[in-house]
């Protein structure tokens, strides 16, 4: 097998979605004599996660399938997926937490404060970096106790339901939704532009994805610029979808 | 030898000199009318052995913290010079002897009255030796062995508190004198007040009013969720929803529709474990004042009178403590033992004596100079007002409690997948009752009893029904809720936390209404609180007099019958805060931070950690740098005035 050849099946092999013969070719000849083939996977999986699936050309368009059409049809009681589907995410909301409580978090937030329990706590810019600094055992610790970070997002609880919004090749969205609790999933955990992997047989019930652990595979990877637009537009969508909800009564 | 003893107030020297002395004293009236003097004889032990004593008392702080009479006006020199003007401290006359034995409250600020009477002793006498008696109760055995092993008063707890004394006059009058010179000119209603600033106050207004506003901007919003349940053996039960509820409807109907097409559930779990409800911790001085507001519908302040009290008869132990364990060391079968006369817990109290007693929890909190709140001696109904009566009730049915065993019952649960759903049952049965049929405010009650369901069972539920539901706003602040806020962020001590709530009531930045709405009768009843501890400014202003002298009378049985009251900031409170708040400091004055440092940095001094004079300079410089800031944008504050007091949006 030629190098573009052991390239692809390393690529596949990790779940990633089919790179275009342009985009492998472009890693072998970027340097001569091209770097070792576990370099030349690293990063192609590096910018294959972090890239937008609708419209890089890094994908080998033939060869990725997309939503079954109707995929989104609220009339359709259940449809199965027949081919895995690569996606990407582009929202994610905590449906067991309502919006309003969200929204307080968050303009704690920017006043500079969150609480644990009952106390009041400053947020500072040295606190921050402790964050960031802290032993993985702390952070785990920390998460346990459902200590809220200068995010002002508490980690969701074990019972949460996710319902996240997923983005085929093709630019198609769809709604998806945790049927089984998976803890990488959440709102703050979950990043934009994160790929996921939906095995053959997933479930899709009224246009709604049903995940579930065994039918799908989290790839990671973010997309930067989706990311940190999203965080800044947290709170006025959370405003936003709370006034809607009243003025429809 | 001759000996002086003196004590923080009439009723404690009272109670020394009449265990030390068996009963043989002589009295001698003062020039003052509430403090009279004992002399006796009493052996203190080796290396002092037996002595001519006489015992005297204080009414609380001796010495005065004031500015020189030149700082005395409000406008001129201005507040911020009250940061650096020089403090005097004028001390009273005492008397002397070869030895002087100082029986304050054991605490800091006892320890504080402690140095006051031996530097007043030193000017007349300065070779005079000096001990600290270290006690926690007046009970008899307990205050001999005090008396025979006398200590040495703690130079760090006199520092902490005299540090506490020095910032919050500098702080409190610099803000006070500012603020009031500063909004007064708005005129109208703001014309004539005096708006007090204390670090304690403001934070404390802050909770009550940030709660007013989440609970005015509150926006509900519905939720839906799955109700399943199953008739057995004529038996109604209810599973509950793993997930509980969604915030969206659609996605809850897909679950639904799902368990319906399911037709069947699945038992995955059926468990029958032992259960137990956890006997109280030992009385704390904060967990007291949330029980009396809350359960007696006292306020704290009442509470904490009533209960200084009880302690000054010598009914129960002191009742300023963080404590909530007990020392192995203590005879707690003893003080059980003498519960037995009374008709309401004697025959409980029998038991325990006879074999069911059980040595209480241990909390984790510790303050090293008192044990938790407990009776010391039996308290017929007769010799109580009402109101200790109740206070009583509460601390020795809580003893009687921590003595006994926990309740213990049998809990099931049963879990189900209905679908990909989960639902679960859990149902408990109380099978001991123990520790409950003494402490009357707690309940336990037996569930709906579980039919049988066996694992792998499948059955079609009788009812699975989708339901919606609505967000509702929180609560105000009961002061149970205010007391808690304050406990876990740092403000005040739990001795000092009810005189705050009421000093913002006084100034009359929040009132309290009844929880079901209307406003509660105005209770200003300027209470006749007896001499000694009203004359503390825990916490507020140092020293004695002008404005630390008010105390809710604790007699009072007007609050008895109250519903539950909660509080909600006045147009003048929420001016204030928001005022301060809008000024977007890194640290508002409503917010707890500076003060809870504060705090913990008095508990630094008593721990050796740091000094007075690095706190006084650290804490003035702090507050001096907010002063500045709160002089640079005082239009803000006055913004919000005309906003809320005058009612003038955006003026």
């Amino acid at each position: 097998m030629d190098l573009t050849g052991q390239l692809r099946a390393a690529i596949l092999a990790q779940y990633l979605p089919h790179p275009s013969s342009v985009f492998l070719n472009s890693l072998i000849t970027a340097r001569s004599p091209p770097p070792p083939l576990p370099s030349l996977v690293a990063t192609a999986k590096a910018r294959l996660l972090a890239a937008d699936l609708s419209s890089s050309g890094l994908l080998s368009t033939g060869s990725v399938p997309s939503f079954p059409p109707g995929v989104d049809a609220a009339a359709t009681r259940e449809l199965r997926l027949q081919r895995p589907v690569h996606v990407q995410v582009v929202d994610v909301e905590n449906l067991s937490l309502s919006r309003w409580e969200q929204i307080e978090e968050l303009e704690a937030v920017e006043r500079g404060e969150t609480t644990r329990g009952r106390e009041v706590i400053r947020v500072t810019a040295e606190d921050d970096n402790e964050n960031g600094e802290s032993s993985a055992q702390t952070q785990t610790q920390r998460s346990s106790t459902r200590t809220p970070t200068s995010t002002g997002i508490r980690p969701a609880g074990k019972n949460a339901t996710h319902r996240l919004v997923l983005q085929d090749c093709k630019g198609t969205k769809v709604f998806a939704m945790e049927l089984k609790r998976m803890d990488s999933i959440g709102v703050g955990t979950t990043q934009m532009g994160e790929k996921i992997l939906l095995k053959a047989g997933t479930v899709i019930s009224r246009g709604t994805i049903l995940l579930e652990p065994d039918k799908c595979i989290l790839l990671g990877g973010k997309i930067e610029a989706w990311q940190r637009v999203w965080m800044d537009g947290r709170l006025a969508r959370l405003r936003e979808a709370v006034n809607e909800d009243e003025s429809r009564r | 030898m001759r000996v002086l003893c003196v004590a923080e107030k009439p009723s404690i020297s009272k109670a020394v000199a009449g265990h030390l002395s068996g009963g043989s004293h002589q009295t001698h009236n003062t020039r003052n009318q509430y403090i009279k003097n004992y002399s006796f004889d009493f052996d203190f032990g080796a290396p002092w052995g037996q002595c001519s004593v006489t015992m005297t008392c204080v009414t609380g702080h001796l010495t005065n913290v004031e500015f020189t009479p030149e700082y005395k006006n409000w406008s001129h020199p201005p507040p911020e010079s009250l940061f650096r003007a020089p403090v005097v401290t004028s001390v009273h006359d005492a008397r002397y002897a070869r030895l002087l034995v100082i029986w304050t409250d054991c605490d800091r600020e006892g320890e504080h009255i402690g140095h006051e009477i031996v530097t007043a002793a030193q000017a007349g006498n300065a070779d005079i030796q000096v001990k600290r008696a270290r006690f926690s109760n007046i009970e008899r055995a307990h205050v001999l062995s005090a008396a025979r092993s006398l200590a040495n008063l703690d130079e760090k707890q006199v520092d902490a508190v005299s540090t506490r004394i020095e910032l919050d006059l500098r702080i409190g009058y610099a803000f006070t004198r500012f603020i009031t010179n500063s909004l007064r000119p708005l005129g109208g209603p703001m014309e004539n007040l005096t708006l007090s600033y204390g670090s304690c106050q403001f934070p404390t207004l802050g909770f009550v009013v940030d709660r007013y506003f989440r609970v005015k901007n509150f926006v509900p919003e519905p939720f839906w969720s799955i109700k399943m349940m199953h008739n057995r053996d004529s038996k109604k039960v209810n599973f509950l929803w793993q997930r509980n509820h969604l915030f969206d409807r659609m996605s809850t109907v897909i679950l639904y529709e799902r368990c319906l097409s399911a037709k069947t559930a699945t038992v995955t779990k059926v468990q029958e474990k032992p259960t137990r409800k956890f006997k109280p911790l030992p009385l704390t001085t904060v967990e007291l004042q949330k029980a009396a507001t809350r359960l007696l519908r006292m306020t704290g302040q009442q509470a904490m009178t009533i209960a200084e009290g009880l302690y000054n008869k010598g009914f129960i132990s002191y009742p300023r403590t963080e404590t909530d364990r007990f020392d192995k060391g203590m005879n707690l079968r003893a003080l059980v033992q003498k519960q037995t006369p009374d008709q309401r817990w004697g025959q409980f109290s029998q038991a325990l004596v006879d074999g069911n007693f059980q040595q209480p929890r241990e909390g984790r909190h510790d303050d090293k100079a008192h044990p938790p709140i407990h009776p010391i001696t039996y308290a017929a109904p007769s010799v109580l007002t009402f109101d200790e009566g109740r206070l009583y009730e509460y601390v020795v049915r809580r003893f009687l409690a921590c003595c006994s065993d926990d309740a213990k019952g049998m809990a099931s649960d049963v879990n189900l997948e209905y679908g990909e759903e989960i639902f679960s049952a859990h149902g408990v049965i109380v099978l001991e009752r123990n520790y409950l049929d003494v402490f009357v405010y707690e309940s336990w009650n037996n569930s709906v009893e579980l039919p049988k369901f066996t694992v792998g069972e499948r059955f079609q539920p009788t009812e699975a029904l989708m339901a919606e539901g609505k967000t509702s706003p929180p609560g105000y602040l009961t002061e149970a809720d205010l007391i808690s806020l304050m406990d876990a962020n740092g403000i005040g001590t739990d001795a000092t936390m009810a005189e705050h709530i009421q000093k913002i009531q006084d100034r009359e930045y929040v009132a309290t209404i009844d929880r079901s709405g209307q406003a509660s009768a105005a209770d200003e009843e300027p209470g006749n609180a007896p001499p000694a501890r009203g004359g503390r400014g825990r916490g507020g202003r140092g020293g004695r007099g002008s404005r630390g002298g008010r105390g809710r009378g604790g007699a009072s049985s007007a609050g008895s019958q109250r519903g539950v009251q909660v509080f909600v900031p006045t147009q003048l409170g929420v001016a204030l805060i928001l005022g301060f708040d809008r000024m977007n400091f890194e640290t508002s004055l409503g917010k707890p931070f500076l003060r809870k440092e504060m705090e913990l940095k008095m508990k630094a001094i008593c721990e050796g950690r740091t000094s007075k004079e690095v706190v006084l300079r650290e804490s003035i410089a702090q507050y001096r740098h907010v002063f500045m800031q709160t002089q640079e944008r005082l239009d803000v504050l006055r913004a919000a005035c005309r906003e809320f007091v005058f009612a003038r949006p955006g003026g």
